[in-house]
């Protein structure tokens, strides 16, 4: 039998405001949080130092004032290792892409335990400036950012979109943020966790027409570790665990728009994504327990919902307002809060998710717990989904 | 160039908020979108259409790319109205943008002008125009009444 990928073991500090202000007295430095959230999942995990072989660093914002964080963590570690020690980057994949690569480190038999973790602090530079960032990120820097064009700015294009096709309406987006900020208030590592009504979600200011405040994801630090481990030694080890059953990536070949027009709330990256990871896993969509999508906007979430085949094409936003994707309905999506509630630490977003499926999988969720769940899917993304990351996750108890 | 498609032209005052850069290549496009001309590249080898233009055929990677006149027409496949904007752009916001379909086949996106008396909604036909602040040309969009092309 070819070697599996376990998940074994995980830690994280709640989303919210973590970074100080310049100005401040006391500052809060990333790597003593990041070294606590080592020690934390290598205890839960059950493993020993010596066995990490292996890490995948997220990269940090630019406003981590220590650079090379990760060789600098090894230090602070006294972490020796002869598999691979590397950040990675993919914008918003960055987190799918750490955990992708650290399942690489097993099975190339470079390490039996791998760790994938990072930290994102940005929560003190104002969303203005952080802008003048991230408008360069998606889309020709000179051909659209000289536009005014923004990030969430796509996603509000889908929406307006999806509406037209469709004739979803503003309330049927917006129940996949009321529904999300339930599951948020049952998270503890959530950011925003106090319940919302659909009345109040339609009536937010506008932030990029047809999506208001609680449509689009707020902005908050956070850091997260995952063990992953060898099926071998995760069965050694005589925890429940969750391992690898199925990964799909594709990359369209767009960024953000194709000149050559195609329909883009298909969301074919991350369909033929899904389809890839299904068809290793040896199941389908109807299989799945639940689903962490990486869905910065409410909009996206019912768009991938309808790429990885757990909603019908048009039906997405009909069944998050029908109660199909909250707990306890037909498939519980985004159990932990997604991106709108839980939290958007862009970099790190993903690790979350991750966490969520680990949570479940184990049947360690508390009052959020899918009973049963026994496969989950977690998937990142790039540009306006121009590249999808898709892994299947089995419980193993 | 013979059969180049003008564009009109609207004067702006102040400066780009983001300049775009121009390179020996792009400057071509940028130097001639001041003068209302309206163009993009096309491969000498596949034949197909590109925009933005490239040195590069994103298609068949040929080299052999030329200059060639865009269409002036087409319709808004989606739109959006920017109110949270960069710092750069905060003193414009709230602004539309938009993607439109030309009707020679080429996808592009680009801000959205001259909307106040149109709804704005995916179909609506829209014509290209340059923007010409201070400091140099943007591309631009605005709705156009269906029986009234120009």
């Amino acid at each position: 039998m070819s070697r599996r990928v376990a998940l074994i073991g995980t830690s994280a500090i709640p989303i919210g405001r973590h970074q100080t202000a310049d100005n401040e007295a006391l500052q809060v430095l990333e790597h003593e949080i990041m070294t606590r959230l080592v020690s934390e999942a290598v205890r839960d995990a059950g493993v020993n130092k010596e066995d990490i072989q292996s890490l995948v660093f997220t990269l940090p914002r630019p406003y981590t004032r220590q650079k090379y964080f990760h060789t600098f963590l090894m230090g602070q570690l006294r972490l020796a290792c002869r598999g691979s020690v590397m950040e990675v980057m993919g914008n918003g994949m960055t987190a799918a892409l750490a955990f992708d690569k650290a399942c690489d480190e097993i099975l190339l038999g470079r390490a039996e335990v791998a760790l994938a973790l990072g930290i994102n602090m940005e929560s003190a530079v104002s969303a203005a400036e952080h802008m003048m960032s991230s408008m360069r990120t998606t889309g020709d820097v000179d051909f659209h950012t000289s536009a005014g064009f923004t990030p969430i700015a796509w996603y509000a294009m889908d929406a307006t979109r999806y509406m037209h096709e469709h004739g979803a309406t503003r309330e049927q987006l917006g129940a996949v943020a009321v529904k999300n900020r339930y599951h948020a208030s049952l998270n503890p590592l959530a950011q925003y966790r106090k319940l919302i009504t659909l009345e109040e979600v339609v009536s937010q200011r506008p932030i990029v027409e047809p999506l208001g405040l609680y449509d689009v994801p707020p902005r908050g630090d956070g850091a997260a570790c995952l063990v992953l481990a060898s099926e071998e030694v995760a069965g050694s080890i005589g925890r429940p665990y969750a391992v690898v059953r199925g990964r799909g990536f594709c990359h369209d070949g767009s960024h953000q728009i194709s000149d050559v027009p195609n329909d883009m709330i298909a969301f074919t990256s991350a369909q033929q994504a899904a389809r890839a990871a299904y068809g290793q896993a040896g199941i389908t969509a109807a299989d799945l327990d639940l689903a962490e999508l990486y869905a910065p906007c409410t909009i996206v979430e019912v768009l991938v919902s309808e790429a990885i085949g757990i909603c019908a094409r048009g039906q997405g936003a009909r069944a998050a307002f029908e109660g199909e994707t909250r707990l306890g309905g037909r498939i519980p999506v985004s159990t932990s809060g997604g991106l709108t509630s839980r939290g958007h630490p862009a970099y790190v977003t993903s690790l979350y998710n991750y966490v969520e499926l680990a949570d479940q999988l184990r049947g360690r969720a508390g009052e959020r717990q899918v009973k049963g769940a026994r496969l989950g899917l977690a998937t990142g993304e790039l540009g306006n989904y121009n590249a999808a990351l898709i892994h299947v996750l089995e419980a193993m108890p | 160039m013979s059969n180049a498609t003008q564009l009109a032209i609207v004067p702006v005052a102040g400066t780009l908020s983001y300049p775009p850069r121009q390179s020996a290549f792009t400057q071509a496009f940028w130097s001639g979108l001041r003068e209302g001309r309206w163009q993009t590249t096309c491969c000498e080898d596949c034949s197909k259409l590109t925009f933005p233009p490239k040195p590069v055929c994103p298609h068949c990677w040929s080299t052999r790319v030329a200059w060639r006149p865009l269409g002036s027409f087409g319709t808004l496949y989606s739109w959006t109205r920017i109110h949270a904007a960069p710092s750069v752009f905060a003193s414009e916001a709230p602004y539309a943008v938009g993607i439109v379909d030309l009707a020679d086949g080429v996808r592009l996106a680009c801000r959205l002008t001259g909307t106040e008396s149109f709804v704005l909604a995916p179909g609506l036909p829209v014509e290209m125009l340059v923007l010409l602040y201070e400091d140099g040309p943007l591309f631009a969009a605005r709705p156009v009444r269906d029986d009234t092309p120009s």
